[in-house]
Formats: C-alpha cells, sequence, structure tokens
C-alpha cells in the first residue's frame, strides 16, 4: 500500500489545479442537493398538512378539494359514520370546510402593471371548531377571527406576500366586501399556511357557494378505523362520495411538481456531472504525466500495478469527495432560503422551502465521490501501465 | 509566424488534453443551449398566443362561474367582432386514471368563428354543429388515444356528476399554435340543457373569449369589458390571451429563475475546467515563455498567446457545442416537448439569436478563464522562468 498522506501531499502540491476541479465538482452536487432539497421540502411542506388518522371525504372523481361539492345536509351525515373521534362536547371531532382559489398582486408588483400580475392564492372557509380538527394551527400574531364576521385569519408563509395580506390590512372577496386580516398563523411547516382562512358563512356568501362544502375532514379514532369508516360511507350511493386518508390526500397533491423539480435537478445534472468528470479527468492526467518518474520509482521499488492503480483512483476519489462535501456544505444554506411555488395541482402558489436530509446530502457526497472515481479511473490506469525503465529515463 | 498562429499552434501541443478540454467545453455549452431553449421556449409560447383574442372571466376566481347572459354584454361592446364561451368540464375516461386531457364545453358555431385557425374537414364540421352530443377532438389526442370520426366515448363528470356519451364528429388540426391540438370539445348546450344539473349551475359559463377587430385595441377593449360589469354582481377579469398566458407563466417564474440561475452554474463549471488547462499549458511552459521573453516579446505578447489559445479552445467547444444541440434539440427533445407538452411549449426549437448568443458567451467565458493564467504568465520574470524547469 502506498501511504493515503502520499496523495493528500500531493493534492496540496498542485493547489490551484486541485481548488479548480474540486469547485467544479462541489457546483454539481450543489445543484444536484439543491433540486433534491426543493422537492423533498415540496412533498413534506404537502405530507406535513396530513396525518395518518385523519379523513378527507370529497365528491367521487374530484382529485382536489377545490373540484369537489359536498351538499351541506351530507356533512352530519358523514360525520356520523363509525370511528369519528367525539370532542368533550360529544360533537364529533370534523369540519366541512369550502376551499377556492382568489388572485391577488403579489406584494413586490408594481401598481401601474397590467393586471395580468395576479397570483392564485388558497382561500379556505373554515367553521368555528376548526382549531379542534386542525390543533397544529397556532395563532403567533393578532387574534383569532371572529365567528360569523368577514374577518379573516393568514398563513405564516404567505403573511406580505401579497397586497392586502398583512395584520391589519384587507382585501377584497367581492366588489365592496373586503376580508379584513386579524392575525397570522403558524401550522407546523405545512401547507396551511400558505393559505387564507375565513369563516365558512363569509365565503359562501361571498362566492355563492350556498348549501355547499368542498371537502369534508374529520378525526378518527384511530389510524386503524379508516377501513370501517371508508367502507360504510362510500358504500352509501346517495351520498356518492370517496374516502382518502388525509395524508395521502396531500401527498397525491404535491407529486407533480416535486416529480418535476425532481427529475429537472436530475436532468440537469448528469449534463453537468459529464462536464466535471471530464474536469477531474483532465486534472489526474496531469498529475500522472507530471510525476512519471515518481510513479517509474514506485514501481522499480517493487509496487504492484493493481497497487498504483487504486493509489491513483484514491487521489481522485479523494479531490471529488473534497469537492462534493464543500457543494453539500453549500447547498445546506439553500435552507435558509423559501421560494413561492405554483402547485400544479391546485393552480395556486405554496411557499416552498429546501429541506435538507441525511441521505440527500450524503446521496450528493457519494454522487461527488464517483464523478472522481469514473474521471480518475482512465488517468490511473495509464500510470499503473507506466513501465519503470522509461518513466525513470524520462 | 504572426502571434495569433502561435496562440493557436499550441492548442495542439498536448492534444490529448486539448480535445478532452473541448469535449468538456462542448459538453457544457449543450447544457446552456439546452437551458436557454427552455428558457425561451417557454416565454415563447406567450408571444404565439393570439393577441386579438381577449379573455374574460371572474375577477375574483377562475373556479367561479359567470351568467351566460354576459355574453350578449359584450357581443355589443365597441370592437368586438365575435364572442364565444367555454366552460371547464373536467371530466376524466372511466377507469383511466393515467390519461389527463383538457374537456371544454363550448358553442361551437361561434367558437369556430372565434378561433378561426382551426382546421376541419367541411363535412366533419357539418356533423359537429349538427349533432348536439358530437365533440370534436385534437389530431395530436386523437392519435393518442386512437380516436377517429365516429368513435363513441363515454366520461365520467367530476365537476358534474354522472356519465356522459360523446360521439367523435372531427379531428382537428390548427393553422397556427395558438391553440393546443390536444383538447376535446363538445357543445355546451348538451350540458346546460341536463336535466340533473343543479339551478345554481344552469345557465353558467367558465369564461368568454372575444374576437377582437385589432391587436393593437386588445387592452383597451379589456378594459371596456371590465368597464360594463363593474356596477354589477359579478365583476370580470379581461386580458388578451396573451396576457393570460404570461399570467399563467409568472406563477412558474421561481422555476424559470432556477433554470437562469443553473445556466450560469454551468458556465462557471467550463469556465473552471478550461482554466485548469490553461494552467497546467502554462505551468509546463515557464521555460519557454522565458525564452520568449529574453528575446524580446513583452509580457502582453505572452499574456496574449495565453489568452488566444484559450479563447480558441473554447470556440472549438462553442461550435461543436452548438453543432450538437442544434439536432439534438430541434429532432430530438423539441419533438417530444412540442408534442406532450403543446400547452406550455408550442415551439421548442433552438432559436438562431440564442445559439449565437451561445457562441459568443463560450469565447467570452474562456477568455475570462484564461485571464488569471495570463496574467500570471505575463508577470513572469525572465531569469526565474528561464531556471525553472517542468
Amino acid at each position: 500500500m502506498i501511504p493515503v498522506s502520499y496523495n493528500v501531499r500531493s493534492l496540496t502540491v498542485r493547489r490551484a489545479t486541485t481548488l479548480a476541479t474540486g469547485l467544479g465538482i462541489a457546483l454539481v452536487v450543489f445543484v444536484l442537493a439543491s433540486s433534491q432539497m426543493l422537492a423533498r421540502g415540496i412533498e413534506r411542506t404537502m405530507g406535513l398538512s396530513g396525518s395518518v388518522d385523519k379523513v378527507i371525504v370529497m365528491r367521487k372523481g374530484a382529485d382536489a378539494e377545490m373540484s369537489s361539492a359536498i351538499e351541506t345536509r351530507f356533512v352530519n351525515l358523514v360525520l356520523a359514520g363509525p370511528g369519528i373521534k367525539r370532542g368533550g362536547d360529544g360533537q364529533p371531532l370534523g369540519v366541512g370546510e369550502v376551499q377556492l382559489v382568489v388572485a391577488l398582486e403579489r406584494a413586490d408588483a408594481p401598481d401601474d402593471r397590467e393586471a395580468a400580475q395576479v397570483s392564485n392564492v388558497q382561500l379556505r372557509g373554515v367553521p368555528d371548531n376548526v382549531m379542534a380538527v386542525r390543533p397544529q394551527v397556532r395563532i403567533t400574531q393578532g387574534r383569532p377571527a371572529k365567528p360569523g364576521t368577514d374577518e379573516v385569519i393568514i398563513g405564516r408563509r404567505i403573511a406580505g406576500e401579497f397586497k392586502g395580506l398583512a395584520l391589519g390590512q384587507s382585501f377584497e372577496l367581492k366588489k365592496n366586501r373586503r376580508g379584513q386580516v386579524v392575525g397570522i398563523f403558524e401550522a407546523g411547516g405545512s401547507s396551511f399556511e400558505s393559505e387564507v382562512w375565513a369563516d365558512i358563512e363569509t365565503v359562501r356568501s361571498s362566492f355563492g357557494r350556498e348549501g355547499i362544502v368542498s371537502s369534508i375532514t374529520a378525526q378518527l379514532e384511530g389510524a386503524t378505523r379508516f377501513d370501517a369508516f371508508k367502507g360504510a360511507i362510500e358504500s352509501d350511493k346517495q351520498l356518492n362520495v370517496q374516502v382518502l386518508r388525509e395524508r395521502d390526500y396531500f401527498e397525491k397533491q404535491s407529486e407533480n411538481t416535486a416529480d418535476l423539480v425532481r427529475y429537472l435537478g436530475i436532468g440537469i445534472v448528469f449534463f453537468f456531472s459529464i462536464g466535471a468528470m471530464i474536469g477531474a479527468m483532465i486534472t489526474m492526467y496531469g498529475a500522472v504525466s507530471a510525476r512519471q518518474r515518481e510513479i517509474g520509482t514506485l514501481r522499480a521499488l517493487g509496487f504492484s500495478r493493481t497497487t498504483i492503480l487504486s493509489s491513483f483512483l484514491l487521489e481522485a476519489i479523494l479531490l471529488a469527495t473534497l469537492g462534493g462535501a464543500i457543494g453539500a456544505l453549500a447547498s445546506i444554506g439553500m435552507g435558509l432560503v423559501e421560494v413561492s411555488m405554483m402547485n400544479m395541482q391546485t393552480w395556486s402558489e405554496i411557499v416552498f422551502s429546501f429541506e435538507p436530509s441525511p441521505p440527500i446530502l450524503i446521496g450528493a457526497v457519494v454522487t461527488g465521490g464517483v464523478m472522481g472515481l469514473v474521471g480518475g479511473f482512465l488517468p490511473a490506469l495509464r500510470a499503473a501501465r507506466t513501465s519503470p525503465v522509461d518513466a525513470m529515463r524520462a | 509566424m504572426s502571434l495569433a498562429r502561435i496562440a493557436i499552434k499550441n492548442v495542439g501541443r498536448n492534444r490529448f488534453r486539448a480535445s478532452l478540454t473541448v469535449l468538456g467545453v462542448m459538453v457544457a455549452m449543450v447544457a446552456f443551449v439546452l437551458l436557454r431553449t427552455i428558457l425561451s421556449a417557454w416565454t415563447m409560447g406567450a408571444e404565439h398566443a393570439a393577441q386579438d383574442r381577449v379573455a374574460t372571466r371572474h375577477k375574483v376566481t377562475f373556479l367561479m362561474s359567470l351568467p351566460k347572459r354576459y355574453v350578449q354584454d359584450i357581443s355589443t361592446a365597441d370592437g368586438v367582432q365575435a364572442v364565444t364561451w367555454c366552460n371547464w368540464f373536467g371530466a376524466r375516461l372511466p377507469d383511466r386514471d393515467d390519461v389527463f386531457f383538457a374537456n371544454i364545453a363550448t358553442d361551437p358555431e361561434s367558437f369556430l368563428r372565434v378561433y378561426d385557425e382551426i382546421e376541419l374537414p367541411p363535412a366533419q364540421r357539418e356533423a359537429w354543429l349538427q349533432n348536439r352530443r358530437g365533440a370534436i377532438v385534437g389530431a395530436q389526442l386523437a392519435r393518442q388515444m386512437g380516436w377517429k370520426a365516429g368513435d363513441r366515448v363515454t366520461l365520467a363528470g367530476t365537476i358534474f356528476p354522472g356519465d356522459w356519451e360523446f360521439t367523435i364528429e372531427g379531428v382537428y388540426s390548427t393553422k397556427r399554435r395558438s391553440i393546443d391540438q390536444s383538447t376535446f370539445w363538445f357543445h355546451w348546450d348538451y350540458l346546460n340543457d341536463n336535466a340533473d344539473l343543479p339551478e345554481t349551475m344552469r345557465d353558467q359559463v367558465g369564461w368568454i373569449v372575444s374576437k377582437v377587430d385589432s391587436a393593437g385595441r386588445a387592452a383597451g377593449i379589456a378594459k371596456r369589458i371590465d368597464g360594463v360589469f363593474d356596477s354589477r354582481d359579478i365583476q370580470t377579469l379581461s386580458m388578451s390571451e396573451r396576457a393570460m398566458n404570461t399570467s399563467f407563466l409568472g406563477m412558474l417564474g421561481a422555476l424559470l429563475q432556477a433554470v437562469d440561475v443553473v445556466s450560469v452554474v454551468i458556465l462557471v463549471i467550463m469556465m473552471l475546467i478550461l482554466g485548469n488547462t490553461i494552467a497546467m499549458s502554462v505551468r509546463e511552459r515557464t521555460n519557454e515563455y522565458g525564452v520568449l521573453r529574453a528575446i524580446g516579446f513583452r509580457p502582453p505578447h505572452i499574456a496574449g498567446f495565453v489568452l488566444g489559445e484559450s479563447a480558441a479552445i473554447g470556440l472549438c467547444g462553442g461550435v461543436l457545442g452548438v453543432l450538437l444541440a442544434r439536432p439534438m434539440i430541434n429532432q430530438g427533445v423539441g419533438r417530444f416537448m412540442e408534442e406532450n407538452f403543446t400547452g406550455l411549449f408550442p415551439y421548442f426549437r433552438l432559436e438562431d439569436s440564442d445559439a449565437l448568443l451561445a457562441l459568443g458567451v463560450a469565447v467570452v467565458a474562456s477568455a475570462l478563464a484564461g485571464a488569471i493564467p495570463a496574467y500570471n504568465a505575463g508577470k513572469l520574470d525572465v531569469i526565474d522562468a528561464l531556471r525553472r524547469v517542468g
């Protein structure tokens, strides 16, 4: 075995070259890790919105709350289904909600722009007992909205992002009717934090949704009661609804957007990594040819071809892993960045953040190492094939 | 021998390394060109949208409908030539969760007048107008599903519950790409006259499209239309079809920005590879540069050699990259994108301007990459350089 310190020293001797190659690999790893972190952020934001022991009921065939409608008179029927948990007052823990999107102007849009500069924001009409069903929601600023008024509370992540969505401000529900923002809530990082919550009657009367809810969400006594509830409700032909676990529903909502980001990222990284591998190859060929005499000496001293091959491979991997580690470390910094993006399933803006995770970071560094392995293989082979006599004569 | 020739000759000194570097630059340029094409194709979709059409929808949310009588009001507005209306139907093929296509209810007669780029054989056109349960489908969709005129199709409603039966009366293609070829259009009357439709959903239209007499007036007419409904129960939001498409793209702005940033990242990677190669060459030739200095060449000459060599490699890689990217995008990726994502990318082609931009960028970035090694080579001390070996 040739000691590893030999490789480390060789790398430090040609500092500039090592740095250039390492940085190239670092950039590739950075892009890879960031795109996977964003995809994970999207999935987690949506995944956090749902829990396994809650159910969501929508009209059969509807693939999102927005396209679903259930008559109000069915709400109590559904909540009377088997396995629904009851609160302290004996009432079932469940809510029928109306969901819509409203077009609002982004806060950073200049006033004189054409009306085209609007984005969709999700508006949820909620009944009074919503906080009992969604206990993860906490008011952090201001106060809760008074039931039966046009007061609304808004999620932490959209506060200040759109015109009128800030504490004490208001936005248009319909002509001459404005929703007054009285509170800001957080919801454990879930997608609810990108929503506006208003009283269900306010939403109904402003948007002509009388007698209708979009979906019914209810707390089960336990996650295992799901099948019993689903069976009982779905077999009722009069209801004509479908039952999903809340977690499954929200995860499905994020699938398309997360996949787009993930595969776009991988596709781009594929191209980039070819470039970085060529970079590593050039560097390693340079290293081998500059060290011809050393290699010859090593061979003459009795080190085998395999030893030389693995030594140079090791050097390449070391170089690439170093670069990869720098890239992965830098990508953690992206964790501070929040991006506002359209969720393609719901056509509305949701704010996501980059979520680092050990598998993503380790995976990215390993990918960097593999780039070194592939890029360094041919140069290492050339080193191993060096004839000691020729090399020492050179 | 001119100075430029020396610079170029130097490229060939270490053929193997030069080829590898050219290869690296080429790959980087292919990636760069591809990313730029995504960006320009994205905005191009909006540019190809018809500018002489104004779309009107519910002011607060596209989910809510407008009363049918608004169509009448708009048709009398000044500058409006023809008006049609549409409802998003949102039905799926039963038992085929994997396929999705837009299905929209419209008024066929006015629809064909407003969307005059739709091409439909006269016999099929007549058949569609006659059959209230008739539908026309885009050529793309027909190909994908294996549909032809005369086929019967049943759709399962989501927003409008129930099973809906249709006969495909025609397959349309388009003269321009301002409308996609993968939509299923059918009679609005068939939807509206359904006995099971709740009364609140009757005589409602999703959005209204008007053809205006000149593209230049579209913005003004849109404003006037909104003015008409300003004092009514339900207000409207009107904009040119182009503005509507742009606002959709705006929502994906974060993604576009990311693509933009990433296209710069690949340039940096390219510069690192190239700069590294040049630095290696300079190191190996230190001795020669010493000789050149000793026989009278000035530091700028030496720096020029290095920069020239760098730019030459960049140009080679850039040209090869663009040459490779062109067929790759125009025949491969582009065709796939145009066929499968017509809505987003009606045209996915490498624009000449992007190709030229890429070449320019390749040369400039290469010269920049060579700048540090060139500077270092230039300021070498003659004696030092002559003494140094390899």
